[in-house]
C-alpha cells in the first residue's frame, strides 16, 4: 500500500470497495445456484429520465435494463461490463487512480477465436472510448456509486477563486492566495473539505477567458464572491463543487453564460443536471442556481416590465451575431423541456426566436471591464433581475 | 407478260438434306463437330439404354491432319448392334429408319447419323467406317460405305467380317470431316457432361483431340424403363400420317382401321367417330378422297369422348436418377428431383421433369437469368437457344427471393420434356416453344423443388444461426469468467470454476456438440 496517500483516500476506498464487490459477487453467487448472469441496470435513456418538479431535478425513472450474459445482443456489453468492473475493483483495491482513458487502454485487448465456420476470428474487447465509457456510466448505476466514489479521475476543467480555505488531501489550501492562476477543481470534490469562507455569493463564468479578467481586477475581493469558471460545459466535479458550496455553505449561486441557446443548456446543467447523466443530477445539480445573464433582455429590453437594454442599439449593434438555423433548431427543442416552460424562459426563447440574434458574454467587457464588474453584474444581483 | 417455264426435277433425299444442311445443324465446322459427336452418341444410347443394356460408350475425336482442320469422331457402344444386311443402308440411304414406330427415342427418323456421314463425305471425301455385331451373333461386320448423293443409295468400298471371340455387341462408327475443335470445345464438353447427368448409369469415356480425357462412370444400377412401342393416338395425327397409316393397313374398314391401327379406340368409339363424319362403318379405306381424311379427322377434333393418350410409351428419366446425376456432376448441398404426371398435348403424351441442385461446384450465378439451366428434350441435352427456351423463360421469371434463394448463388435447374411430339421452335430442335400447357407443367415443377429448397435453406439458417449463437457466447466466457473471478477472490481456481460453469450452462441452452472445450474456440493470442 502507498503509505503516502492521504487517510481520507484509503477510508473512501475501503468503503467503496466493499460495497462494489457487493453487487458483482452476487452474479457468480447466484450462478452457483443455477441462475443465468444478469444485471439489472437503470436505463439511461431520454425516455427514462424525467423531471422532478418538486426536487426540480432531472432524475432517472424506474425502468431498468436485464443485461444477461447469454442473450444475444447484449452478450457483448454483459463482458464489457464485467471487465469494466473488474478493472475498476483492482484499482480501488491496488490503492490506484485511474482516469477513464486509463480504464479504456486497461481494458482493451483482443479475443482470438476459432469461429464456426473454422475461420480464425479476431474482436476487440472494446474498440471505442466511448464503449468503455457507456459501461463505467453502466457501472455507475448499477452499483449507485459515481465514478469520483470509486476514485476514478477525468481531467480537471473547472477553476476557483475567492476567500476560502479548503483541505484536499493532506494539505490546507487557501484559494486567495492562488496569485493569477486559480485552484483547480479536483476530480473527487466529495473529499474536499472546506474550513472557512468569508463570501457573500458564488459568481460561476462560463468562459474562462472572462474568469480571468475578473480575477485580475479583484472583482471576489471587492464583491465578496468566490469566482468560478466551467470553461464551457461544466463537468463533475465542477457541478459537484457548487452544489456542496450551495448546500453546505448555503452560499446563492449565480451563473452568466453567452446569451444563446447553449448558454442557456450550460446554465440548466447547473441547475437540474444533463440528460445524458441524469443518474447523477442527485447528487450534482443545484436547483437553486440562478441564471443572471446574459438574458436577452439586458440586449434588447423588455418594454412590457418598463426594462431598459444594458447595450444602446449603436453599441449592441457591433456584437449581435446573427442566430444560425442550428440556434434556432436547439431553442424549439429547450421549448419541449419542462423546466423551460416557466414565465421567465419562455419570455427569453420568445424574444431570441423573435431577434434571431444572439451575443457573447464579452460584449460586454467592450463598454469597459468595470462596466461588467461594477454595473452589469452589481446591478443585475441588487435588482433581483435573474432568472430562477 | 412473258410466262415463265419452271423445271421440275426430282431429287433424291440425300441431295434435299445436304441443300438444307443447317437445318440438321451442319451449318459451320464447329457446328458440325459439335453435331457428329451428338447424332452418334444420341443413336448409341439408343441402341443400349432403350432395350435394357447399361451403356459403355468411348467417343475419341482425333485431329487427322495437322495443317487442316479434319476431324476423326469415332463412337463405340455395347449396344444391340445393326444385322450386317441392314448396315449399308442404315449409313448409307437417307430415311431408311428402325425407327418408324412410335415410342420416345433420342433421334426420330433416324436422320441423324446420314447427315454426317454426308457431311463428312462431302467436306474431306473419306467414306464412313461401321463395325457392329448385332447381340448373339458369332461374327464381326466391318464396312466401308459412302453415300451416291444423286439415287440415294449406298456405295460399298470396302466390307470384312471378323470372328466375335469375346461376344461383342455393339456398333462402333468412324466418321471425317471437317471440324473446328476450338470453336466447338466448350459445347462438346458440356454435351457429354450434360449427357452423363442423367445418364447416371452409363459409363462414358470421352478423349478430345488435345488428349485429354474425360470419363464418367457408372454410379447405379438403376435404369429407366424402356419405352414401350404403341399405336398412335386419334388426335395425335396429321392429314399425312393418315395416309401413310393407310397405306401401310392391312384392314380394309373405316371401323376396322380405327379399331386396329390406334390407340384407345373400340367399337363403340369407332362407331361414334364414323357417325360424327357421316361415313358407313364399312367404308373402304382405301377409296376415301383427301376430303374424304379431312373429314375424318375433323370428327375425329371434335369427338370428346377419347381416352386420353397412354405414357407407356415415354421413358421419363425418372426422380432418382436425375438426383444421383445431379449430386455427382456438382456434389451440391441440396438436390431433389420430381417426375410430373403424364399430360395430353395435341393428343402425344407429354411427361415433364425437373431437377434443383444447390451449392457445391456449381458456378455462383449473379442473377436469376445465369441460374445454370440444364434443358432436356427426349433425354437430348439442348445446348442452344436458351433464352428463347420456354424452361429459361419459367426459370428467369421465378421471383427466387420467396424461396430463400439469395444472388450470387449456385444454382442449377434440369427440365426434361419427354413427348413423341415435342414444340421445338424453330428447325435447330435446340430450344422448347413456350406452350402454355407446357409452361404450366414446367412452372408447377419447378416451384415444388424450389418450396422443398426453401425448407431446405431456412432449416440451413436456423442450424447456422444456433451456432452462432452459441460462439457470441463461447467467446467471452473466459473474459466473464476472469473477471468475475478477480472480484470474487481473485484465484484461478474460482476462474477455473466459473468458466466451467458458464459453459455447461451454455450447452444446456444451445447445441455445441462439436466444440469439447472452451480452449478449442477462444485461443491465446500469443
Amino acid at each position: 500500500m502507498n503509505t503516502y496517500s492521504s487517510k481520507i483516500d484509503l477510508e473512501a476506498r475501503k468503503k467503496v470497495s466493499a460495497l462494489f464487490r457487493e453487487k458483482f459477487v452476487n452474479i457468480v453467487d447466484s450462478l452457483f445456484k443455477n441462475v443465468e448472469p444478469e444485471m439489472l441496470i437503470p436505463k439511461r435513456t431520454l425516455s427514462n429520465t424525467i423531471y422532478d418538479p418538486v426536487k426540480k431535478l432531472l432524475l432517472l425513472g424506474d425502468e431498468k435494463l436485464s443485461r444477461k450474459f447469454f442473450d444475444m445482443h447484449e452478450s457483448r456489453k454483459f463482458m464489457q461490463t464485467i471487465l469494466m468492473a473488474s478493472i475498476i475493483y483492482q484499482a480501488l483495491i491496488n490503492n490506484e487512480y485511474p482516469t477513464i482513458r486509463d480504464l479504456y487502454y486497461r481494458g482493451k485487448h483482443t479475443i482470438r477465436y476459432r469461429s464456426y465456420t473454422g475461420k480464425i476470428e479476431e474482436e476487440n474487447t472494446w474498440d471505442e472510448q466511448s464503449e468503455s465509457d457507456s459501461v463505467l456510466r453502466d457501472i455507475e448505476v448499477y452499483t449507485n456509486l459515481l465514478r469520483e466514489e470509486m476514485l476514478i479521475l477525468s481531467k480537471e476543467k473547472g477553476k476557483v477563486v475567492g476567500n476560502m480555505r479548503i483541505r484536499s488531501g493532506d494539505d490546507i489550501i487557501d484559494l486567495s492566495k492562488m496569485g493569477h492562476g486559480a485552484y483547480a477543481i479536483e476530480p473527487t470534490p466529495d473529499l474536499i473539505e472546506f474550513i472557512d469562507v468569508d463570501a457573500e455569493f458564488v459568481l460561476i463564468v462560463e468562459k474562462d477567458a472572462v474568469f480571468q479578467q475578473l480575477h485580475r481586477a479583484g472583482f471576489w475581493k471587492k464583491y465578496k464572491a468566490i469566482l468560478v469558471t466551467s470553461a464551457g460545459q461544466p463537468d463533475r466535479a465542477t457541478r459537484r463543487f457548487i452544489r456542496r458550496l450551495n448546500e453546505e455553505l448555503k452560499l446563492p449561486i449565480y451563473i452568466i453564460t453567452d446569451s444563446d441557446p447553449y448558454g442557456w443548456y450550460i446554465y440548466s446543467v447547473f441547475k437540474i443536471g444533463s440528460i445524458t447523466l441524469s443518474y447523477e443530477s442527485e447528487r450534482l445539480a443545484t436547483p437553486e442556481a440562478r441564471f443572471l445573464g446574459v438574458s436577452m433582455s439586458d440586449i434588447f429590453g423588455d418594454p412590457q416590465r418598463k426594462k431598459k437594454p444594458y447595450l444602446t442599439e449603436t453599441e449592441r449593434r457591433n456584437y449581435i451575431i446573427k442566430a444560425k438555423e442550428m440556434d434556432l433548431k436547439r431553442a424549439r427543442e429547450l421549448k419541449n423541456y419542462k423546466w423551460f416552460q416557466t414565465k421567465e424562459w419562455k419570455r427569453e426563447i420568445d424574444i431570441f426566436e423573435e431577434k434571431k440574434s444572439k451575443l457573447e458574454i464579452e460584449a460586454l467587457t467592450s463598454k469597459g471591464l468595470s462596466f461588467l464588474m461594477d454595473i452589469y453584474i452589481p446591478t443585475k444581483i441588487s435588482t433581483k433581475d435573474w432568472i430562477e | 407478260m412473258s410466262i415463265s417455264v419452271e423445271r421440275y426435277r426430282a431429287i433424291s433425299p440425300s441431295e434435299f438434306f445436304y441443300r438444307n444442311k443447317e437445318i440438321a445443324g451442319f451449318s459451320n465446322p464447329a457446328r458440325a463437330l459439335y453435331q457428329a459427336v451428338r447424332e452418334l452418341v444420341e443413336n448409341s444410347l439408343d441402341a443400349t439404354d432403350t432395350h435394357n443394356i447399361y451403356p459403355d460408350i468411348k467417343i475419341i475425336i482425333d485431329k487427322e491432319d495437322s495443317s487442316e482442320e479434319i476431324y476423326s469422331v469415332y463412337v463405340e457402344d455395347n449396344g444391340i448392334g445393326i444385322p450386317p444386311n441392314h448396315i449399308p443402308n442404315a449409313f448409307g440411304r437417307v430415311l431408311y429408319s428402325s425407327k418408324y414406330v412410335l415410342r420416345q427415342t433420342r433421334g426420330m427418323f433416324g436422320l441423324g447419323a446420314k447427315m454426317v456421314v454426308l457431311y463428312g463425305q462431302i467436306t474431306v471425301g473419306r467414306p464412313v467406317e461401321v463395325t457392329s455385331s448385332p447381340r448373339g451373333f458369332s461374327k464381326i461386320y466391318r464396312y466401308k460405305i459412302m453415300i451416291d448423293i444423286k439415287n440415294n443409295e449406298p456405295i460399298i468400298l470396302e466390307e470384312s467380317v471378323y470372328p466375335n471371340i469375346n461376344g461383342w455387341h455393339g456398333t462402333a462408327v468412324r466418321v471425317f470431316l471437317k471440324g473446328d475443335w476450338q470453336r466447338s470445345k466448350n459445347k462438346i464438353l458440356d454435351y457429354v457432361k450434360r449427357t452423363a447427368i442423367i445418364t447416371p448409369y452409363a459409363n462414358i469415356l470421352f478423349k478430345d483431340p488435345e488428349g485429354v480425357i474425360y470419363y464418367y462412370q457408372r454410379l447405379t444400377n438403376k435404369m429407366p424403363k424402356p419405352p414401350k412401342e404403341v399405336k398412335p393416338h386419334p388426335k395425335g395425327v396429321d392429314l399425312e400420317t393418315l395416309k401413310e397409316m393407310i397405306v401401310r393397313s392391312r384392314v380394309r374398314s373405316l371401323k376396322d382401321f380405327l379399331m386396329e391401327e390406334f390407340e384407345g379406340v373400340g367399337e363403340k368409339t369407332a362407331e361414334g367417330i364414323i357417325r360424327l363424319a357421316g361415313f358407313r362403318s364399312n367404308q373402304s379405306i382405301r377409296k376415301m378422297s383427301i376430303d374424304d381424311l379431312k373429314k375424318l379427322l375433323d370428327a375425329i377434333s371434335k369427338y370428346e369422348d377419347l381416352r386420353r393418350p397412354s405414357a407407356d410409351h415415354l421413358s421419363p428419366i425418372g426422380e432418382e436418377l436425375i438426383k444421383i446425376g445431379l449430386a455427382n456432376m456438382f456434389k451440391p448441398e441440396f438436390v431433389d428431383a420430381l417426375t410430373r404426371k403424364p399430360i395430353a398435348y395435341e393428343g402425344h403424351a407429354l411427361i415433364v421433369e425437373v431437377g434443383i441442385a444447390f451449392g457445391g461446384s456449381i458456378p455462383e450465378a449473379p442473377f436469376p437469368e445465369e441460374i445454370m439451366l440444364l434443358r432436356y428434350a427426349n433425354k437430348i441435352p439442348l445446348l442452344y437457344d436458351e433464352s428463347t427456351d420456354v424452361s429459361f423463360k419459367v426459370v428467369s421469371e421465378i421471383d427466387w427471393k420467396n424461396y430463400g434463394v439469395e444472388f450470387p448463388a449456385r444454382l442449377a435447374v434440369l427440365t426434361h420434356v419427354c413427348s413423341t411430339k415435342v414444340p421445338y421452335k424453330g428447325v435447330g430442335k435446340e430450344s422448347i416453344a413456350d406452350v402454355p400447357e407446357i409452361e404450366r407443367e414446367i412452372e408447377n415443377g419447378v416451384k415444388e423443388l424450389a418450396r422443398r429448397l426453401r425448407q431446405y435453406i431456412n432449416r440451413k439458417k436456423r442450424m447456422e444461426e444456433e451456432i452462432k449463437r452459441a460462439y457470441t457466447f463461447i467467446k467471452y466466457i473466459p473474459e466473464v469468467a476472469r473477471g468475475l473471478s478477480i472480484i470474487y477472490d481473485g484465484s484461478q481456481n474460482s476462474y477455473e470454476i466459473i468458466k466451467e460453469k458458464l459453459f455447461n450452462m451454455l450447452r444446456e441452452k444451445v447445441s455445441v456438440k462439436n466444440i469439447r472445450s472452451i480452449d478449442d474456440v477462444v485461443i491465446s493470442i500469443e
